[in-house]
């Protein structure tokens, strides 16, 4: 059979438990290192999409569903292909610190502060971190945290 | 009390973000790893793959979408 250069890759999501994201991916690497018959080009796990991921492969989704048998944790496959442009903003993965701004009201989500309400005084785009105050404090404490660490309440002016 | 078992963690290269075991990339030789690392891809096939031409990957292997 020839082969061309550009042949058309189909993009399949599958069903994970929940957290167990890596570990399909790694399974599924192993189960086809064990069996190369399978024609999968790439397996992806964005951090974003929580309890799937992605299969890049030449292959029909009848020879998906029969490759995930033997990876544990991994459910079912979601019927229905994507594309590679509804998943290439994936690819790019925007700052932690988008979003935000000064004046911002956000929440501290890890760490010891966790749960308490903070206002944004500063952002460090380079580094992902920003220095906020929290809201209820007596005296103004400046704290930095990581930008993936707070959730925006309140934008401020909108 | 069985003692934890402690997961290995995997580093992810700051230059050339390939997720690596030991302390040096074994591709690019560098040793600037990072443990905080995000999204996961395994490339098998770079040449056929679309994924790995947008990410200009033409080497199979691990790598992480954003390392910090």
């Amino acid at each position: 059979m020839h082969m061309t250069e550009e042949t058309e890759t189909h993009i399949f999501a599958v069903k994970t438990t929940a957290k167990q994201e890596r570990a399909v991916v790694d399974g599924i690497y192993h189960a086809i290192t064990v069996d190369p018959s399978f024609k999968v080009t790439a397996v992806l796990s964005p951090d974003e999409l929580k309890g799937y991921v992605l299969v890049e492969t030449l292959e029909p989704v009848a020879r998906i569903e029969e490759l995930i048998e033997s990876v544990p944790s991994a459910r079912t496959v979601v019927p229905g292909e994507t594309s590679l442009a509804e998943v290439s903003h994936y690819l790019v993965p925007k700052p932690a610190v988008a979003g935000i701004d000064e004046g911002t009201i956000v929440e501290l989500i890890a760490g010891p502060f966790k749960g308490e309400k903070a206002i944004v005084k500063r952002i460090d785009t380079s580094k992902e971190e920003i220095t906020v105050e929290l809201y209820e404090s007596m005296v103004p404490i400046p704290i930095t945290v990581r930008g993936d660490n707070v959730r925006v309440i309140d934008r401020g002016e909108t | 009390m069985a003692p934890a078992r402690k997961k290995k963690q995997m580093k992810a290269c700051q230059s050339c973000h390939k997720v690596v075991e030991g302390e040096a990339c074994m591709t690019c030789g560098s040793t600037n790893l990072s443990e905080d690392w995000a999204g996961y891809l395994i490339v098998i096939d770079p040449r056929h793959s679309g994924i790995a031409k947008q990410m200009n990957i033409d080497m199979p292997g691990r790598y992480a979408l954003k390392v910090r």
